[in-house]
């Protein structure tokens, strides 16, 4: 890459970003940095834009992939899943929509990650029913590590606090 | 961010927060199976709520604001929730035609 091709300068004036290390997030607005720096934090960012690039999906596909995802993050590593509310259209064409007196349909978003990779897949109005049944079932399947209370545990753990129970308490307290 | 120990504050907050701004109101679900925690998070990127839970009972309270957040966001902001208690309704009746037509 050439630097002086596509890096534009920032005003002194705005707030200063840390040296360094730029977010994937940033485009390519940087600050001018010393050649070989420079090099280092683009290489930076086309790796981290590998890395954080999310996949778009058909709500079938999304669900076998979420499905893997919890599979492989048994041993060890969490998921999250994110809602939000999304027309997945841009300021402009919002205002372009807007302008022209038509309503925007707003999906809703579901993202899903494991830390590794970034799946994603939208669900309108008519499908959320179906999404929704299909969702529940994958997580009921998978957050079995969640601990049951039963009264027969609360019972023998209350049982076993008397066991381990100091001196002082002979007779059993009702909270 | 603190967390919040009552479900049905959570529940209520959240779905507040929400409607007062559905643009940049999200909700995020965090599970680790290794510990066995689940946490859930909303936030407008202004204010942040959090619960925290290891129950499996939360598990299934969950799913129901799973249900409640996927209708706001894909019908809108406005929709009346009772629909969501509606929607039970709606699949258990499919199951009463069918009686009727065998016989």
């Amino acid at each position: 890459y050439n630097s002086s091709s596509f890096i534009f300068q920032r005003p002194p004036n705005k707030i200063s970003q840390p040296d360094g290390f730029r977010r994937a997030a940033d485009h390519q607005i940087l600050y001018p940095l010393c050649d070989s720096r420079e090099k280092k934090s683009l290489q930076c960012l086309r790796i981290c834009k590998e890395y954080t690039s999310e996949v778009l999906l058909q709500l079938d596909p999304f669900l076998n992939e979420l499905t893997s995802m919890f599979e492989k993050s048994k041993e060890k590593g969490s998921v999250w899943v994110t809602l939000k509310r999304s027309s997945l259209k841009s300021k402009l064409q919002k205002r372009k929509l807007s302008s022209a007196g038509e309503s925007i349909e707003y999906r809703c978003l579901i993202r899903a990650t494991d830390a590794k990779k970034t799946i994603s897949t939208s669900v309108g109005a008519k499908d959320h029913l179906r999404f929704q049944a299909s969702y529940a079932t994958i997580l009921k399947a998978h957050m079995t590590a969640l601990k049951k209370r039963e009264r027969k545990d609360r019972k023998k753990s209350t049982e076993a606090e008397k066991k381990e129970g100091t001196s002082t308490t002979t007779k059993p307290k009702k909270l | 961010m603190v967390y919040i120990v009552s479900w049905d504050e959570f529940v209520d907050r959240s779905v507040q927060l929400f409607k007062a701004d559905p643009e940049s109101t999200r909700y995020v679900v965090k599970y680790r199976h290794c510990d066995g925690k689940l946490v859930l998070k909303v936030t407008d990127n202004k204010e942040c709520l959090k619960f925290k839970t290891d129950q499996a009972q939360e598990a299934r309270k969950m799913e129901k604001l799973n249900n409640i957040f996927f209708t706001l966001m894909a019908r809108g902001p406005d929709v009346d929730l009772s629909e969501v208690n509606g929607k039970e309704q709606m699949e258990t009746q499919p199951v009463k035609k069918g009686r009727g037509r065998k016989q």
